[in-house]
């Protein structure tokens, strides 16, 4: 390469080095690689060469040029690069500031331990049972084994409209509703969660309308044990693995034997606290053996089946669960308290 | 039910029992115990003797010197503000370090005198005061003369050492009401031993009188009536005014008394009469007047036909197993009675003694059910304490009118039935243990076992009540775990049930909040209701005006949530709930949605949901969407009906196929001025048509291939040309090729005439089997525009 074209070289590579941008870089490839510029003005001396030195100095010129090319292609994405990371650099934000607002609702508590309820028995093939919350005697009371003028029918307990017409004091109604609809046929295996009424002056314990969730079981061989088993389970589902429950004897007209059942407190693991009063038990749940005067009004064999039934407040499992002290907060529906309940639980 | 530990230890040896130890078998077996209270508690009290008792000048207070014992170190100085104090009382002395409930004693001058200790009430010590006469509460204790000084142990001399379980009786035990079948199940559950007092047959003496009774109504199936011609009446012996204390029964005289102990012990309630004050030698129960009566206490009460009745010579002198009339009663000049020991109809009790609002004792113990040997037992046992407390003689033959009917109940079990019941694996050996402690006489024939129940287990029918009591006294700790071995069912939720879950999912997306209210409302809401269900039902006996009426619609229970919030400035938030209605046509399920304010309020971002009637329309439509029902079944029409509850000029009815669901819209200014809302949309939408109606399933079709050709519009109408009505024209004019059509501006105002509104759309076209050519789409386009104009008078804006 002459030294002429050693020198065009160099000036192009300080050139291009300088170039502070895009603009500087455009005007480097003007005055080497345009028309005017250094590369084509050694180009144009061409002619005042020999034909045999023409070649070699053309292939030169072209390699300056490609040098020269490169070079500045080089530069550009240097200075492309360079740019960019500038531009974002300004585009800096506060990750601090709050996302947009896209908030969901929220389901009811009562309704979350509902459904709660509802997915664990369905999963083991029960169904869910409905029936009316205005409820007919026969079925609220004279098919659960609680005839008339039996004391646990007391005008002081239940709302009438008229001697045969009331508001269902017990998600029992929907379990003679469904033994009845079955006509004995085997097996019956079903849940049945709703609102109950009883006359009871409201406070922050006690509630005029609050909700159950019953379970009903009748098959043949179905035991106490049984229900022993099934009622762990659910208690391990709703308040931990590694519940125990404990039957205490109790009485319901449709359920004999029948039993209170305590599990063992999900707070201290059943050592003893505040939440259970030092006992390491909660009082959760009735349940029973279906009576059998219950299974024959309802035209089952007692003879030849058996089963079980438990009854659970939906307000009583809720308030140990999320630690509630009022019953009425789930009727005032305080946004605040709705709000709560927002996530997976 | 008040059990006295002491009393009940008359019967069962609890020596090595302690009243804790009880509490906590008794529980386990069955019997909750609530509580253990003492009936008095008090520690170094002594009976002490008032040697000399000085007035403190310008006070009401004396200072005492009591005498504890022999010597001066048992003289003690006490000051006492009792008026009642005075030399030569005996007194229960409390000295420094006693403890008294809510009070320690301590050596401390009073008024400057000295003073070391307390002269005590029994009040202090923890009686209840109405077991406690005027003279009791005003004063100290005055213990009788024979008082022995110095005696220490005074809750035991005063026989108040004793300790009440309050046990809660299932229904279904109301046996154990009776202190002697209390002690039979005690001793069954500690294995133990029960001694009864020997009673029996003690009512076999007197002859045949002329004093008459005659039940004429089944609901008095058995009367026993015995004349006693003379009692002593006076002071109750100490013994039995402590157990009658300790069951929460106030002393009257030895004669009442005994009428209740015995009660107490038997659970027969019993009635004795003043014999002289009979007017008539002769008791008839009826139940078919119409009278009044003059109770115990002095208050009239209205008789109707079907109560019970117990009367003499034509007059009522009692409401039988309630109470008895004034005229008959006990008092300290009777000297001669006459028993009643009587079955009465459970129900007709109850039902008369709710009524009358009379809950005494005796009603409380018929509506719960006697034992069928009960009169028998009452009877004896009230002869053999009469003679023994109260000088009784003159006896006449008991008189019995109706019939003892007491079948004896024999049930058979077997140890299969039991175990495969129970889920247990428990032998003959433990069944016939738990059977004999129970006094059932368990007879065994083979894998059989046969039970003998005594008369006063009125609960016990069937086998599978003798299981019940097998794993209530062996111990459900025996019990396994195990769930149910049965066929295979499927476990699914219904239609309703899935649309319920589906609702709540969609509004939770939507933002809205989930609230349950209260299914009974007032007459307002029932007035106010937004289209009812029907005609209300109310509560034949509602416990207030609020919540009179099974409600009908839910609108103003929702708006009384919102109102709260408003008032708890929980503000831009929307509602929604899923509840039943109620009405003489039956019952119905609705969906109420309420916006208040901006849903999704972004303060920062400037961005937000405006809980507008758009707003609302849009979150039914995709609610019904989801639900399966598309564009082509779901309609809004103007509302066909006048809505108090709504904006009428913002408000609509949301069809799906043939069936109005509800309306939505702006809530009229009217409600939202009586909720204290400044705005709010609202809709309540009835499901059971959703319910009913087959949902629309999902169906792929195949994408488009060919590009599609966007031509916007802008046209001028007429205001009340709706968007739906240019919508339908497109549509139709257009429906080869018109892919979709949507509104994409509304404009009133500067440069539109008067009248007039200026409506932008997007019309794509599309076809699904070639590329559009230009000139197909300006055909079509061309048609379109022409039949706007020709229909709705549309101008393309110039």
């Amino acid at each position: 390469m002459s030294d002429v074209m050693e020198q065009v070289l160099a000036e192009a590579r300080a050139a291009i080095e300088n170039a502070a941008d895009l603009d500087g870089l455009n005007h480097v490839r003007i005055q080497f690689l345009g028309k005017k510029g250094s590369v084509q003005a050694l180009m144009a001396q061409m002619k005042n060469l020999s034909r045999e030195e023409k070649p070699a100095f053309g292939q030169k010129v072209n390699e300056l040029k490609g040098e020269v090319s490169r070079r500045i292609e080089e530069k550009q994405k240097e200075l492309a690069e360079l740019g960019q990371k500038a531009r974002m650099a300004s585009e800096k934000i506060d990750i601090t500031l709050p996302g947009d607002c896209m908030e969901l609702g929220t389901i009811h508590p009562l309704i979350m331990i509902q459904q709660q309820l509802e997915d664990l028995f369905l999963g083991m093939g029960y169904k869910v049972a409905e029936g009316p919350e205005v409820e007919q005697d026969y079925y609220n009371f004279e098919l659960a084994n609680i005839p008339k003028d039996h004391p646990a029918r007391d005008m002081q307990d239940t709302f009438y409209i008229d001697p045969n017409t009331l508001l269902r004091t017990h998600t029992t109604a929907m379990q003679m509703r469904e033994l009845e609809k079955a006509e004995g046929q085997l097996p019956i295996k079903l849940i049945c969660p709703g609102k109950v009424y009883r006359r009871d002056d409201d406070d922050a314990t006690h509630s005029h309308q609050f909700m159950q969730c019953e379970g009903l079981v009748v098959g043949e061989h179905i035991t106490l044990a049984d229900l022993k088993g099934t009622l762990e389970y659910m208690a391990s589902a709703m308040f931990g693995s590694g519940r125990k429950v404990r039957f205490r004897p109790s009485y319901f007209p449709f359920t004999e034997p029948s039993v209170e059942v305590d599990v063992s407190c999900p707070f201290c693991n059943g050592k003893g606290c505040s939440v259970c009063k030092g006992s390491g038990w909660i009082e959760i749940l009735g349940a029973g053996m279906v009576h059998p005067h219950v299974l024959e009004m309802n035209g089952f064999d007692s003879e030849k089946c058996s089963g079980f039934a438990f009854g659970v407040g939906l307000e009583r499992v809720a308030m140990l669960k999320y630690g509630i002290d009022d019953i009425r907060n789930f009727y005032t529906n305080d946004l605040r308290f709705l709000k709560t309940f927002n996530r997976f639980d | 039910m008040r059990l006295s530990y002491k009393w009940l230890s008359e019967y069962v040896d609890l020596h090595d029992i302690s009243p804790e130890v009880l509490a906590e078998k008794m529980t386990t077996a069955g019997l909750e115990v609530e509580g253990i209270e003492p009936v008095a508690s008090a520690t170094n009290l002594v009976i002490g003797e008032v040697m000399s008792c000085e007035e403190i000048p310008g006070t009401h207070l004396h200072d005492t010197v009591v005498r504890t014992g022999e010597g001066d170190e048992n003289l003690h100085r006490i000051v006492c503000g009792a008026p009642n104090v005075r030399t030569g009382l005996k007194v229960i002395a409390a000295l420094p370090g006693a403890k008294l409930p809510g009070l320690t004693i301590q050596a401390r001058p009073v008024h400057g005198h000295e003073s070391n200790g307390m002269l005590c009430a029994l009040f202090e010590l923890g009686v209840d005061k109405k077991f406690l006469n005027e003279n009791q509460i005003e004063g100290i204790e005055e213990l009788p003369e024979d008082a022995p000084v110095g005696e220490t142990e005074v809750l035991s001399y005063l026989g108040l050492d004793d300790t009440i379980l309050d046990v809660s009786l299932t229904p279904n035990r109301a046996d154990c009401s009776s202190m002697w079948n209390m002690a039979k199940e005690v001793g069954a559950i500690l294995n133990r031993k029960v001694t009864w007092p020997d009673y029996a047959g003690r009512s076999d003496i007197g002859e045949k009188g002329t004093f008459r009774f005659e039940s004429r109504t089944e609901k008095c199936p058995l009367f026993f009536g015995k004349v006693v011609n003379h009692v002593k009446v006076g002071p109750s012996p100490k013994w039995m005014v402590d157990y009658l204390h300790a069951a929460g029964m106030n002393s009257i005289n030895n004669v009442v008394d005994i009428s209740n102990f015995v009660m107490l012990e038997t659970g027969q309630p019993l009635h004795y009469y003043d014999l002289a004050k009979l007017p008539s030698h002769e008791i008839t129960v009826v139940d078919d007047r119409d009278t009044k009566i003059m109770a115990l206490d002095g208050v009239e009460f209205d008789i109707r036909k079907g109560d019970i009745l117990i009367t003499t010579g034509g007059e009522a002198t009692g409401v039988a197993g309630i109470m008895g009339g004034e005229e008959s009663m006990i008092d300290e000049n009777t000297q001669g009675i006459v028993i009643e020991a009587a079955h009465f109809d459970q129900a007709s009790v109850r039902r008369t003694s709710i009524r009358l609002n009379l809950i005494t004792e005796a009603a409380q113990r018929f509506t719960k059910g006697v034992e069928p040997l009960s009169c028998r037992k009452g009877v004896d046992r009230s002869v053999q304490l009469l003679m023994e407390y109260a000088d009784a003689s003159g006896f006449e033959a008991t008189e019995i009118a109706g019939k003892e009917a007491w079948e004896p109940v024999v049930i058979t079990e077997t140890l299969e039935h039991c175990n495969a019941l129970l889920g247990t694996s428990f032998t003959m050996d433990q069944v016939c243990d738990v059977l004999r402690r129970l006094d059932f006489s368990p007879e065994v024939n083979g894998t059989s076992v046969t039970c003998h129940i005594p008369s006063y287990r009125t609960d016990l029918e069937r086998p599978a009540d003798i299981d019940e009591e097998i794993i209530r006294m062996i111990g459900f700790d025996s019990l396994n775990a195990t769930l149910p071995v049965m066929e295979t069912t499927v476990g699914t939720l219904s239609v309703p049930q899935k649309i319920r879950r589906t609702t709540r999912e969609v509004m939770n997306g939507m933002d809205l909040h989930e609230i349950v209210t209260y299914t009974l409302v007032s007459d307002h809401h029932i007035q106010k209701a937004f289209r009812p269900a029907g005609k209300a039902v109310a509560l034949a006996m509602p416990m207030s005006e609020a919540r009179k009426y099974v409600r009908t619609s839910l609108l103003n229970s929702v708006l009384e949530v919102v109102q709260y919030n408003e008032a708890h400035s929980n503000t831009d938030a929307g509602y929604f709930e899923l509840s039943k209605v109620y009405s003489e046509e039956g019952e119905q399920e609705r969906l109420a949605i309420l916006l208040d304010g901006t849903l999704q309020k972004d303060v920062l971002h400037h961005q937000g949901v405006r809980g507008d009637f758009y707003a609302l329309k849009g979150i039914l439509l995709t609610w019904l969407a989801k639900l399966g029902y598309g564009e082509a079944r779901v309609q809004v029409k103007p509302c066909s009906e006048k809505d108090d509850a709504f904006h009428p000029y913002r408000s609509a009815e949301l069809w799906l196929d043939q069936t109005c669901l509800g309306v939505f819209g702006d809530l009229h200014p009217d409600v939202l001025k009586e909720y204290d809302l400044k705005q709010g949309v609202y809709a309540e939408m009835i499901l059971d048509p959703i319910f009913a109606a087959k949902a629309g399933r999902v169906k792929f079709e195949a994408l488009d291939r060919f590009p599609s050709v966007n031509r916007d519009i802008a046209l001028v109408v007429a205001q009340e040309i709706t968007a739906k009505q240019l919508l339908d024209v497109i549509r139709k004019s257009g429906r080869r090729l018109v892919r979709s059509c949507e509104v994409f501006d509304v404009y009133e105002g500067e440069h539109i005439e008067k009248g007039m509104k200026s409506v932008a759309l997007r019309i794509v076209y599309q076809a699904p089997d070639h590329t559009l050519r230009e000139e197909e789409v300006t055909e079509a386009h061309d048609e379109i525009l022409a039949a706007l104009d020709s229909k709705l008078h549309a101008k393309l804006r110039g």
